[in-house]
């Protein structure tokens, strides 16, 4: 666009040009009349100046009816400032030249009305060349009340009445006397000078100045009359004689020239029209402007008088422009605010609606469209040859930009305003900012962010700049701000954060956040300082090399020194909102985990409704479709926290600047129920991922939300919203139930060293652990003290093992009620409870039964086919599984079948048994790998109370317990005889020692015996017999099963463990305890022993009734006379009962003899079946015998029932031998 | 020779950047990142016009020292290339060929 051949037509100049560019020029404003409004003196407030400045402002065009009638559109443009100088390019256009003077101006005291009126004809004085007319409004005391109305009328009657030029000093005449009028009518107030020859206003301060518009009106009348009559003037001059119009800078051009010349003549005639053209453009005649100016064109083109062939063209322009576009006035003052977006691009304004073809119709020599924008360029081509047009050409770059900002050519305004950087003027910094300002303004409206943030960018380091005089910071720092728009930067870092995308130009970004921390500190606004700063680091993080990470993460640190960050939003003077920048990225957080409580501290319901889903805890089938597997994460926590317990969020933290970190002041955010954050503060190593526990305790029960965590690191306090971070849900939800109470649990027992892997031990609060000797037992007082604000009003004590119910219930006991008695238990106070611990176990070796002992013992027969058939289940009672520990049980036992079988073989030989305990002969082989068993258990305590009670919730703990239960006694066998008395029987028992420790074993309340360490020793215990009464069932039913036998043992079993009542004391130690023969078996020859017989025999020898032990002594050869007397005392019939009776000779060695035929004989029938014994029957039967050799023999007198008589081992075994015990020795001399 | 090439993804974002003088990045970048907004104005008026089989756009911004001319692809990258205005050797049809090479790399 720039002419090639710049600046050849101008001189280089001295002289003065026109140095005071009006950037905010429209093209309109070419057909506008000039008014300057000034505020005098310093009474007026600035406010109510501009007030008075907008209002005046709104009147920007006015209709005012002609001479001949016509309506002309008047348009006026008020400005503030006009620089004198810019009158001097009147000639060329002569919109710019000052036409009107409004002057406002407050007073108090003659004085200052005298001060005003001064400076007003200072005014006047100094725009005296262009001046047509002034006002003054002048604002009084408030008391005064207005009155300067009288003149105006007529004054205005007068102007409007005038017809032609001559009226005008008709006016001022009338003019000065109104002044006088006026003078007359207020003397005793406050008069003007008489040196004040201008129409004043006179208003009170409070006065709303109705009248205010249409005064104006009379003054834009005023001066529109005295243009049409300069207008008039002009075009009646003869266009041969006009003079030469000059540019300011030309004026040296001509000088000598010859003006007569053809050429000149012509040029003087082409700027003339050129004038004529102007002022008729602002008068109102466009059609007139427009032939004027295309006139001006023609001629001047054929001089090659550019400069003045620009100005033509331009005035062509904006005539068109005028009559294209007469909606683009200037807007009502518009003071934008930064914070509202400069809005969209200007170019929904444009109108191209085919009305205004209809109009470019009808006014002839209007240009197309298109043809505008051409124009201009070459307008400013023209222009730009002359280096003193500059002002004029960049000025004429804007109005083009602008129109074609209208024209909704952005390309075309783009280039209009790229021109402007090209022309070289001496501007001062002031200027060129503005320049910068009004580029960036444009090219917003065209929707060019990033060339407009460029400018504000350019006009901002201007302002600083070192050959700015007055360096003006703040004024930076708001332009710079405004440019972070073209640079995509949000002023919001969430924003910024909140798109994966990199969409702005870091690099630059980075510059530019950088240059505004430096404004903001500069300004001396720290702490805006320190926000930019945060958020370049939060924001440009990933742009950023380390190095600058670490230099800016410093210089954070030194700003924040300053002014602290804090995690709220800045308001700037203009309304700025600058959002608060979190830094998220130091510490960076890698992991965000809500903590359950710790498992003692859980919340647990106290009732459970469906405790047990079957075994089958997974289950393929989804029920409820596809969603479980589109769930991502829950934010919902599945576990619960409790109301003022100490809840615990853990973070894993990592610095990533290379030096250490320190956060302060770290807390969780929450929302939701009030919860209250222990503030933490930790030293992060650089690099390394930490692990940081953030505390708080909820304080009210309801839904908790954490949101995040606060930090204070680098001097900034940040609100790390996890919404806000990636790789985290937006929030975590737990639900806080009401509060628990918390117990602290002690034991009277020492801890055990460690826990063993026993499921579901993380609850454990304490342990404890003891050793007891099998029989042993002990106290254990647990003490369960209130740690809490809340009462304990539930207390539930249980006990878990993997042991049988029935054993652990022997192993543990508890009063209950004693402990509830201590409830409720009050903060602050304890309770004890005090468990019993008994080593319960087997003292019985198991795997007994075996045939050798039985059989030695009686040497019946059938006694071993019976057990063969028995002994399977019954050898190893089912209970002997569970008693201990599944882990030791199997090695247990294992051992116990050993020890079994070495005893069994040791015994083996044994076949007599003596009644008085006595020492087995020799030590026992015991093994000595006799392990104890241990065990665990734990001791669960579920509490509750306060209102998290009323919810339904209480907490749960446990004490390990871990028992060791040392083996200390056990009977390793046992045997069954019958004793002296009828009602009695004695139990053998073969005790082992299994301590290492002698011990005394009671076994009857008077008699003890001592047993060495494992050693063995067999004891007899003399029992009652079994009542019938227990039995009565098992006789009531000739067909009993083997259900029945068990049951029989059973029964038995249990008499003699309730009669039994071993005892042992261990010297050494001093511990006692006591054995239990529970469990003991029986085989069916034992239980008849055991059991009471329900045939009381009456033996009667030689007439002789015979008591048990007692001996009969006789000869060889005399005859015994035996009578046997059976009574039944059970409480049925007893039938089919064989009663025999038969001698033998035991000969001590386990060997009997019954074959003695030739040693006795009998008379009578030794067998004989019974009739049927009735209750309380009585039978008798009697026999003789005749001894032939001298001896021992022993009388076997036995009843059986029928099925023993078979001989063949037989599945029945209901078969019962009833013996006359013991059996009656009977001495041969 | 161009002094400076850029390519900047669809939503602007810039994807590569290189300039002979690395010093003067800064100063590349600002200018090209202004350029963009004559590209985008570019295309909208393209848009609304014929289809666009050409993918140059000739010249963006002459600057007193530097001109910078602009291409774009089909997807919307564009090809950024500044040229010192004192070059006047280069002619159009270099810089097409430029951009038509850097394209195909690209591609």
């Amino acid at each position: 666009m720039r002419s090639s051949v710049s600046y050849i037509l101008s001189s280089t100049t001295t002289e003065p040009n026109m140095s005071h560019p009006d950037y905010e020029q429209l093209a309109h404003d070419h057909a506008a009349l000039l008014v300057l409004v000034r505020q005098i003196g310093s009474q007026l407030k600035n406010k109510m100046f501009n007030k008075f400045y907008d209002r005046i402002s709104r009147l920007n065009s006015v209709n005012i009816t002609d001479s001949v009638g016509q309506v002309r559109n008047i348009y006026i443009r008020y400005v503030k400032e006009h620089p004198v100088e810019n009158n001097l390019w009147g000639d060329f256009q002569t919109h710019r030249r000052l036409l009107g003077l409004v002057t406002f101006g407050k007073y108090d005291s003659q004085q200052e009305l005298n001060d005003i009126c001064r400076v007003h004809e200072q005014l006047k004085v100094k725009y005296i060349t262009t001046l047509f007319d002034s006002r003054c409004i002048l604002f009084g005391p408030s008391s005064d009340s207005p009155t300067e109305e009288t003149t105006s009328s007529d004054a205005t009657s007068s102007i409007s009445s005038s017809t032609d030029a001559h009226s005008i000093k008709t006016t001022e005449k009338d003019l000065e006397k109104k002044e006088l009028y006026f003078e007359e009518n207020d003397k005793e107030v406050f008069t003007t000078p008489s040196n004040f020859k201008t129409r004043a206003l006179f208003y009170s301060e409070t006065d709303p100045c109705a009248d205010l518009e249409a005064h104006l009106t009379d003054f834009l009348n005023s001066l529109f009359w005295v243009l049409e009559s300069k207008r008039l003037e002009r075009s009646r001059e003869k266009l041969e004689r006009v003079s030469l119009l000059l540019a300011p800078f030309e004026k040296k051009d001509f000088v000598g020239l010859d003006m007569e010349s053809r050429n000149n003549k012509r040029r003087c005639t082409g700027r003339s029209t050129k004038h004529l053209g102007d002022l008729c453009l602002q008068a109102g005649l466009i059609t007139e402007a427009l032939t004027h100016y295309h006139n001006a064109a023609e001629t001047l083109k054929s001089v090659n008088d550019w400069l003045w062939l620009g100005a033509a063209y331009e005035g062509l322009c904006t005539a068109t422009a005028l009559v294209l576009y007469p909606n683009i006035y200037r807007n009502a003052p518009l003071h934008r605010n930064s914070s509202l977006q400069e809005g969209s691009p200007k170019r929904s304004n444009s109108i191209t609606t085919p009305i205004l073809d209809i109009v470019k119709k009808e006014v002839p020599n209007t240009l197309p469209p298109e043809e505008i924008s051409k124009k201009y360029r070459e307008a400013i081509v023209h222009y730009s040859k002359y280096q003193n047009a500059g002002i004029i050409e960049t000025e004429a770059c804007f109005k083009a930009a602008r129109i074609s900002v209208e024209q909704n050519h952005p390309l075309q305004a783009a280039s209009f305003l790229q021109n402007v950087v090209f022309i070289n003027l001496t501007l001062s910094e002031q200027e060129r900012i503005q320049r910068f300002e009004t580029l960036s303004d444009l090219y917003m409206q065209i929707g060019f962010m990033r060339k407009a943030s460029f400018c504000q960018r350019l006009a901002a380091t201007r302002y600083v700049s070192a050959q700015n005089p007055t360096p003006n910071w703040s004024q930076c720092y708001n332009l710079m701000l405004q440019s972070f728009r073209g640079h995509k930067i949000s002023l919001d870092p969430t924003e910024m954060m909140s798109t994966n995308v990199q969409v702005g130009w870091s690099t630059l970004q980075i510059q530019l956040l950088q240059e505004i921390v430096v404004a903001a500190k500069r300004m001396g606004h720290s702490a805006l300082a320190t926000r930019h700063m945060t958020f370049l680091l939060q924001t440009m993080w990933p742009y950023l090399s380390i190095n600058d990470q670490k230099e800016f993460a410093i210089q954070l640190q030194s700003l924040s020194a300053q002014c602290e960050g804090s995690p709220v939003s800045l308001v700037l003077d203009n309304g700025t909102v600058i959002p608060p920048a979190n830094l998220t990225n130091i510490p960076i957080c890698a992991g965000f985990n809500l903590r359950n409580l710790q498992p003692h501290l859980r919340p647990r319901k106290i009732q459970v409704l469906k405790q047990d889903s079957g075994p089958f805890l997974f289950t393929p089938i989804n029920f409820g479709s596809l969603e479980r597997k589109s769930a991502k994460v829950q934010s919902k926590m599945d576990f619960f926290w409790i109301e003022n317990d100490l809840c615990e969020v853990t973070l894993k933290l990592v610095n990533p600047l290379p030096f250490e970190l320190k956060v302060s002041n770290m807390r969780l955010l929450t929302s939701g129920v009030v919860f209250e954050s222990i503030p933490e503060t930790v030293v992060l190593p650089s690099d390394t991922p930490t692990l940081v526990t953030l505390n708080g305790s909820p304080k009210e029960s309801g839904e908790l939300e954490v949101l995040g965590y606060s930090t204070h690191t680098l001097g900034v306090k940040s609100n790390c919203r996890l919404r806000y971070m990636k790789g985290f849900l937006p929030q975590y939800t737990i639900e806080v139930i009401p509060t628990l109470p918390t117990v602290e649990v002690k034991t009277s027992l020492p801890e055990s060293a460690t826990f063993s892997t026993f499921q579901n031990f993380e609850n454990v609060v304490t342990s404890a652990s003891l050793s007891l000797y099998n029989g042993e037992s002990t106290q254990c007082v647990i003490t369960i003290a209130n740690t809490s604000q809340v009462p304990v009003e539930m207390l539930e004590v249980s006990i878990q093992s993997v042991l049988e119910p029935s054993l652990q219930d022997q192993i543990f006991k508890w009063s209950n009620d004693d402990l509830q008695k201590q409830l409720p238990l009050l903060p602050g106070n304890s309770a004890s409870l005090t468990i019993n611990l008994y080593s319960a176990a087997n003292f019985l070796a198991s795997g007994f039964n075996g045939p050798e002992l039985s059989s030695g013992v009686f040497g019946s027969s059938h006694a071993s086919s019976i057990m063969s058939a028995s002994a399977g289940p019954s050898s190893l009672p089912s209970r002997l599984n569970s008693p201990v520990h599944s882990t030791m049980g199997n090695s247990f036992h294992g051992r116990r079948n050993d020890l079994n079988s070495s005893f069994r073989s040791s015994n083996s030989g044994q076949s007599s048994m003596t009644t008085t305990g006595c020492r087995s002969p020799g030590a026992l082989t015991l093994p000595q790998h006799v392990a104890s068993a241990v065990v665990d258990a734990q001791l669960q305590l579920r509490f509750s109370g306060g209102s998290g009670f009323q919810a339904g919730y209480c907490r749960s703990c446990s004490i390990f317990i871990t028992l060791e239960m040392i083996p200390s006694m056990q009977v390793t066998n046992w045997d069954v005889l019958p004793a002296e008395t009828y009602s009695q029987f004695y139990l053998v028992l073969d005790v082992a020692n299994l301590t290492s420790q002698e011990m005394e074993v009671y076994y009857t309340p008077s008699k003890h015996m001592l047993i060495e360490g494992h050693e063995s020793c067999r004891v007899p215990v003399p029992v009652d017999r079994c009542p019938l009464s227990k039995l009565t069932k098992f006789y009531m039913e000739q067909k009993s099963g083997l259900d029945d036998r068990l049951d029989l043992d059973k029964i038995c079993s249990e008499h003699i463990a309730n009669l039994v009542d071993l005892s042992w004391h261990l010297m050494s130690t001093d511990t006692r305890g006591k054995a239990s023969l529970k469990g003991i078996t029986l085989t069916p020859n034992m239980l008849d022993i055991v059991r009471m017989s329900p045939i009381q025999w009456e033996v009667l020898i030689n007439d002789g009734l015979i008591k048990p032990q007692e001996e009969v002594n006789c000869v060889v050869g005399e005859c015994l006379e035996i009578k046997v007397g059976v009574s039944n005392c059970f409480e049925k019939p007893l039938r089919q009962l064989t009663l025999s009776v038969q001698f033998y000779q035991d000969y001590q060695n386990g060997m009997q003899n019954y074959q003695l035929e030739t040693r006795l004989a009998f008379t009578g029938t030794t067998k004989i079946i019974l009739p049927p014994l009735e209750p309380q029957d009585k039978a008798k039967h009697a026999c003789n015998v005749v001894f032939f050799n001298s001896g021992h023999y022993k009388m076997d007198i036995q009843c059986s029932a029928p099925e023993c008589l078979a001989s063949t081992p037989s599945v029945n075994t209901t078969g019962h031998i009833w013996r006359f015990l013991p059996a009656i020795e009977v001495n041969v001399n | 020779m161009a002094v400076c090439a850029a390519i900047v993804g669809k939503d602007n974002s810039p994807k590569y950047f290189a300039c002979t003088n690395p010093d003067e990045e800064l100063n590349f970048q600002y200018k090209v990142l202004s350029s963009l907004d004559v590209v985008e104005e570019k295309l909208n008026a393209a848009n609304k016009g014929s289809d666009m089989r050409e993918l140059y756009l000739g010249i963006l911004y002459s600057l007193e020292t530097h001109k910078i001319y602009g291409y774009v692809t089909n997807t919307k990258i564009k090809f950024i290339i500044v040229a010192e205005s004192t070059n006047t050797a280069l002619r159009d049809n270099e810089i097409r060929s430029m951009f038509r090479k850097l394209h195909s790399l690209r591609a």
